[in-house]
C-alpha cells in the first residue's frame, strides 16, 4: 500500500467529516427554523482496492445528504391541521355570537318576561297611562332586542362571506408557488438527490395550504399533485388551477373551481370549510329559530290584542309589525303602537276594564304554531348556540393536543435536536482531528522516504 | 419540548384565568357553553323568578285597594245598623209626628254617608263603580233628563237614525237596576223608546218611564213620577248629551251609574282574585239597600207605624245581603294574604336552584383558585428546569 493511497484514504476521511460537520452546523442553524428537516450526511465506504493479493479499504465517501422524513406523520399533520383550522373557524364565529343569547344580562328572554311582567303589572290598574306607557316601553324593549340579536348573526354572516375570498385568494397564491417548486423537486428526484430545501418549502407550502382547505397530495412524476373537496385539482406539475368566488342567489360567495363548477359544498374542512359550514348552515339554523320566535310571537300578541279594546272603547290593533314571512321577522319587528291607550286591554269596551289582558299575559304560557311556549323556544335557540359552541370548543381542544402530539412525533424523527446535534459536532470534529492527523503522519513518512540515501539521512 | 411546554403553559393560564372568572363572578357558568344545558334551563327559571316577582307585585298593588274597600263596606254596614237602630225608634206608635221627621233627616244623613262611601276612590280610581271606575259610580236622581240635541227649529224625531254602536244607559234608583241600549244599525229613536217602554214593562225601569220629544224638540226620558227618579248617560251623536232637568231631583234618591263587570287580577300560576265589587252587587242588584233606605225614609216622613216596620225589615234585609255579598270579597283579601306569605317563599326557593345551577360555591372557588396558582407556578418551574438544559451546557 503506497503513502499515496493513505495519503488519499485520509483526504477522504476530511471531506467527509468536513461535509458532516457542514451538515450538522447546518441543521443547528435552522434549529428553529419553521419546516426545516434535519438532514444527516449520507457515508459510505469507499471501493475497496487491490496490491496483489491484499484487500484494501477505499476509505470513506461522503455521498450527500438525505432529509429525515416520515411521509406518514406528514400527512397526518396536514389532516389534523385541516380539521384544527375547520374547527377554529367555526369557535371564532360562535364566540362572537355567544354573547347575544347571554342569560346574564338584557336579552331576548329578560324583555320577554319585562313585557309580560308590563302587562300582568297593567292589569291591577288597566286605565294608568303610566302602567300602559311600560308595556309599550316593554315592547320596544323587545323588538330592539330580536333586531339586535339578528343583526348580531347577519353581521357575523357577511364577515365569515368576506373571509371565503379572503381565503381563496390565500389558496391560490399557495398554489401558484407550490406549483412553481415542482419543477424542482422534479428534477432533483430525476438525478438521484434528495428533495431537500425544496422538499421542505413545499411541505410548508402544502402545511399552510391545509389550514386553509382540505387538500388530498399525490407523489407523481410531475411532483406533487394536489385536490381538494370532491377531487377539485389545485396544482398538477407544473401548473396550478386558479379557485374562483362568484355571488349565489342569496348573496353569498359560491367557490367555484376552474371551469365554474361550484365547489362550496365539497369544501369541508380547513378554515375556508369551516367558514362556509358556519356561514351556510350553522348561523342560518340559529337565525331560521330566532325568526320563528319573532315571527310567531307577534302574531300570537297582535291575535290577544285583536281580542280586546282600547281605552277608546275601539278594537285592538296590531301591536307589532313584522314580516309576512318567517325570514327576516327577527330584524324587522317593530313595535306599531306608540300611543298607551292603543293598549286592547278592556274586554267589554269600558277603560277601567282589564279582560283581555290576560289573553295578553296566556301568550306566555300558550304554544305557539312551533309547539313550544316562547320562552321553551328561546331557552332552545339558547342551548342549540351553547352545545354547538362547546362542540366546536372540545373539537378545536382535542385536535391541538392531536397537532401537538403528532408535531412532537415529527420533531423526534425530523426536528432538529441540539443535543444530538451537539454529539455528532464532537463526534465529527474528532473523525476530522483524527484524518488530519493521518495526514500529518503520512507527510512525516513522505520527508522521511525523501530523505532516505541522502546525507540528512546518514 | 419547547411546544409541549408552551401548550402546557397556555392550558394553566387558562385555567388560572377560568378559577379567577369564577371567584369574581361567583358563577360556574359565565357563557352558555360553560354549560349550555344549564343556561337552558336557566332561562327558564329566570322566566319564572320575573313572573313570581310580578306577581307579589300584583299583590301589593291590589291588597291595599280591596282594603280600601273593605273599609268602606264595613262603614256602610255600620250605618245600616244605625238606620235600623233609628226607624225603630221612630215606629213606636205613639211618636209624634214632628220627632219622626227628625228621625227620618237623622236616616237621609246616614244614606247620605252610605252613598259618600259607596263612590269611595283609591289613588284615582273609583272602587265600586266596576270597570267603568273613573267617575262615581252612586249620583243623585232626577225623574227627567233631556238630550242637549234638539230644538223647535229643528227638532228631533222619532225618525231620527242612531249611530250604530252608540249606548245609551239609564239607571232607576227606585228598582236598582239599569238598562243599556245599544244601537243597531238601521236603528232610530223609535227604537230607543220602544225599548224603554219595554224595560218599564218588565220592571227593569219605574213603570210609566217613557222616551218622548219634548215641546223643545229635544228627547226628554222620565219616570212621571215625583217619587221615581233616574240616570241617564248617552254617547249618541244624535242626541248629544243627557242631562238632569232642574229642579227634578228625587230628594234621597240615588242611581248606579257604573257597570257590573269585574276585574281579574292574576297572583298566581293558577290564582286569580276579583280585585273589586261593582256597586250594583253590593248595594242595588238583588236587595236595593239604597232603595232600602229611600223607602225608610219616606216611611218616616210620611208612614205609617206599619209602614216603616215593612222599611225596616226591607234595610235589615239589606244588611243580610251586604254581609253575605262581602264574604267572597274578604276572603279574596285573605287570599292575597296567603298568596303573599307563599310568593315570598316561592321567591327563595327559585333563587336557591338558579344559584345551583349556575353558581358556584365560593369556597370551592377560592381552593379552586388556589390549586390553579399551585398548578401555573408549578409549570412555570418545571418549564424554568427543564428549558435550558442541553448537552452544550455541560461541554465545557
Amino acid at each position: 500500500m503506497s503513502l499515496n493511497t493513505s495519503l488519499n484514504t485520509a483526504v477522504q476521511s476530511l471531506n467527509a467529516a468536513s461535509g458532516a460537520l457542514q451538515i450538522t452546523n447546518n441543521n443547528i442553524a435552522n434549529a428553529n427554523t419553521a419546516g426545516y428537516t434535519r438532514k444527516v450526511a449520507v457515508l459510505q465506504e469507499g471501493a475497496s482496492t487491490s496490491d496483489g493479493n491484499i484487500s484494501q479499504g477505499g476509505g470513506v465517501v461522503l455521498e450527500g445528504y438525505q432529509s429525515v422524513r416520515n411521509e406518514l406523520l406528514q400527512t397526518q399533520i396536514q389532516q389534523e391541521t385541516q380539521a384544527q383550522s375547520g374547527a377554529n373557524a367555526q369557535l371564532s364565529s360562535l364566540q362572537a355570537i355567544e354573547p347575544t343569547f347571554t342569560t346574564s344580562t338584557t336579552d331576548i328572554g329578560t324583555d320577554m318576561s319585562a313585557l309580560f311582567s308590563s302587562i300582568s303589572s297593567l292589569s291591577t290598574n288597566s286605565s294608568s297611562s303610566t302602567s300602559q306607557q311600560a308595556v309599550l316601553t316593554a315592547g320596544q324593549n323587545l323588538a330592539t332586542a330580536f333586531n339586535t340579536a339578528s343583526s348580531t348573526l347577519t353581521t357575523q354572516q357577511a364577515s365569515l362571506n368576506t373571509q371565503v375570498t379572503q381565503d381563496v385568494s390565500s389558496i391560490n397564491q399557495l398554489t401558484k408557488q407550490i406549483a412553481a417548486l415542482n419543477p424542482q423537486l422534479t428534477q432533483l428526484k430525476a438525478t438521484g438527490q434528495d428533495g431537500g430545501t425544496v422538499q421542505d418549502q413545499m411541505d410548508q407550502l402544502v402545511l399552510k395550504l391545509s389550514a386553509l382547505t382540505s387538500v388530498s397530495v399525490t407523489q407523481t412524476d410531475n411532483g406533487e399533485t394536489i385536490t381538494t373537496g370532491k377531487g377539485t385539482p389545485l396544482v398538477m406539475g407544473s401548473q396550478s388551477f386558479a379557485l374562483q368566488t362568484a355571488n349565489g342567489s342569496e348573496g353569498m360567495q359560491h367557490v367555484l373551481d376552474q371551469n365554474g363548477s361550484d365547489i362550496t359544498s365539497s369544501l369541508t374542512s380547513g378554515d375556508l370549510g369551516g367558514t362556509i359550514q358556519t356561514r351556510d348552515t350553522t348561523i342560518p339554523g340559529i337565525l331560521t329559530q330566532l325568526d320563528t320566535l319573532a315571527n310567531q310571537f307577534a302574531t300570537a300578541i297582535n291575535a290577544a290584542q285583536a281580542k280586546g279594546y282600547d281605552q277608546n272603547g275601539d278594537a285592538g290593533q296590531n301591536l307589532f309589525t313584522v314580516s309576512s314571512t318567517v325570514s327576516g321577522s327577527a330584524s324587522s319587528i317593530k313595535m306599531t303602537v306608540t300611543d298607551p291607550a292603543l293598549i286592547a286591554s278592556s274586554s267589554d269596551g269600558t277603560s277601567g276594564s282589564n279582560g283581555n289582558l290576560i289573553n295578553l299575559t296566556a301568550v306566555q304560557t300558550t304554544k305557539l304554531a312551533s309547539g313550544k311556549t316562547p320562552g321553551d323556544a328561546y331557552a332552545s335557540l339558547v342551548y342549540q348556540v351553547g352545545s354547538q359552541t362547546s362542540s366546536v370548543k372540545a373539537e378545536s381542544t382535542a385536535t391541538t393536543a392531536s397537532l401537538l402530539q403528532l408535531n412532537d412525533q415529527f420533531s423526534s424523527v425530523s426536528g432538529v435536536s441540539i443535543d444530538e446535534e451537539s454529539a455528532n459536532l464532537i463526534s465529527y470534529q474528532q473523525s476530522y482531528e483524527a484524518a488530519a492527523r493521518v495526514v500529518s503522519t503520512i507527510q512525516s513518512l513522505f520527508s522521511i522516504t525523501m530523505s532516505m540515501g541522502t546525507a540528512a539521512a546518514a | 419540548m419547547i411546544p409541549d411546554v408552551q401548550y402546557a403553559m397556555q392550558q394553566s393560564q387558562q385555567n388560572l384565568a377560568d378559577a379567577v372568572l369564577q371567584v369574581s363572578t361567583s358563577l360556574r357558568v359565565n357563557k352558555l357553553s360553560d354549560d349550555p344545558s344549564a343556561s337552558a334551563n336557566m332561562v327558564t327559571s329566570l322566566a319564572s323568578s320575573a313572573t313570581v316577582d310580578q306577581y307579589t307585585k300584583n299583590v301589593s298593588s291590589v291588597l291595599p285597594r280591596m282594603q280600601t274597600a273593605d273599609s268602606a263596606i264595613s262603614s256602610i254596614v255600620t250605618s245600616l245598623n244605625s238606620a235600623i237602630t233609628l226607624g225603630t225608634s221612630g215606629a213606636s206608635s205613639t211618636m209624634l209626628t214632628a220627632n219622626r221627621q227628625a228621625i227620618a233627616t237623622q236616616v237621609s244623613s246616614v244614606l247620605t254617608s252610605v252613598i259618600s262611601e259607596a263612590n269611595t276612590s283609591y289613588q284615582g280610581v273609583y272602587v265600586f263603580g266596576g270597570t267603568a271606575s273613573t267617575t262615581p259610580p252612586f249620583v243623585a236622581a232626577s225623574t227627567t233628563y233631556t238630550s242637549s240635541q234638539g230644538s223647535t227649529a229643528n227638532p228631533l224625531a222619532s225618525s231620527t237614525t242612531l249611530t250604530a254602536g252608540s249606548v245609551t244607559t239609564i239607571s232607576d234608583a227606585t228598582t236598582g237596576k239599569s238598562m243599556t241600549f245599544k244601537a243597531a244599525t238601521g236603528d232610530t229613536i223609535a227604537t230607543l223608546q220602544a225599548a224603554i217602554t219595554s224595560a218599564a214593562s218588565a220592571g227593569t225601569l219605574s213603570a210609566g218611564t217613557t222616551a218622548t220629544i219634548n215641546a223643545s224638540g229635544k228627547l226628554s226620558i222620565g219616570t212621571n213620577s215625583t217619587a221615581a227618579g233616574i240616570a241617564v248617560s248617552s254617547n249618541e251623536a244624535a242626541l248629544g248629551s243627557m242631562t238632569a232637568v232642574a229642579n227634578t231631583q228625587v230628594a234621597n234618591a240615588y242611581a248606579y251609574v257604573g257597570n257590573s263587570s269585574v276585574n281579574d287580577v292574576q297572583v298566581g300560576d293558577s290564582l286569580t282574585v276579583a280585585s273589586n265589587i261593582t256597586g250594583s252587587q253590593l248595594l242595588t242588584s238583588g236587595t236595593n239597600v239604597i232603595g232600602a233606605l229611600t223607602g225608610l225614609i219616606t216611611a218616616l216622613q210620611s208612614g205609617t207605624s206599619a209602614d216603616i216596620g215593612t222599611s225596616i225589615s226591607d234595610v235589615s234585609s239589606a244588611l243580610t245581603a251586604v254581609g253575605q255579598q262581602r264574604i267572597p270579597f274578604d276572603n279574596g283579601i285573605s287570599q292575597l294574604d296567603s298568596q303573599e306569605t307563599f310568593l315570598s317563599s316561592e321567591t327563595v326557593t327559585l333563587s336557591t336552584a338558579q344559584t345551583a345551577l349556575v353558581g358556584v360555591n365560593l369556597a370551592d372557588a377560592a381552593t379552586n383558585l388556589s390549586n390553579a396558582e399551585l398548578a401555573n407556578s408549578a409549570v412555570l418551574a418545571a418549564a424554568a428546569k427543564v428549558l435550558p438544559e442541553t448537552l452544550l451546557k455541560y461541554l465545557q
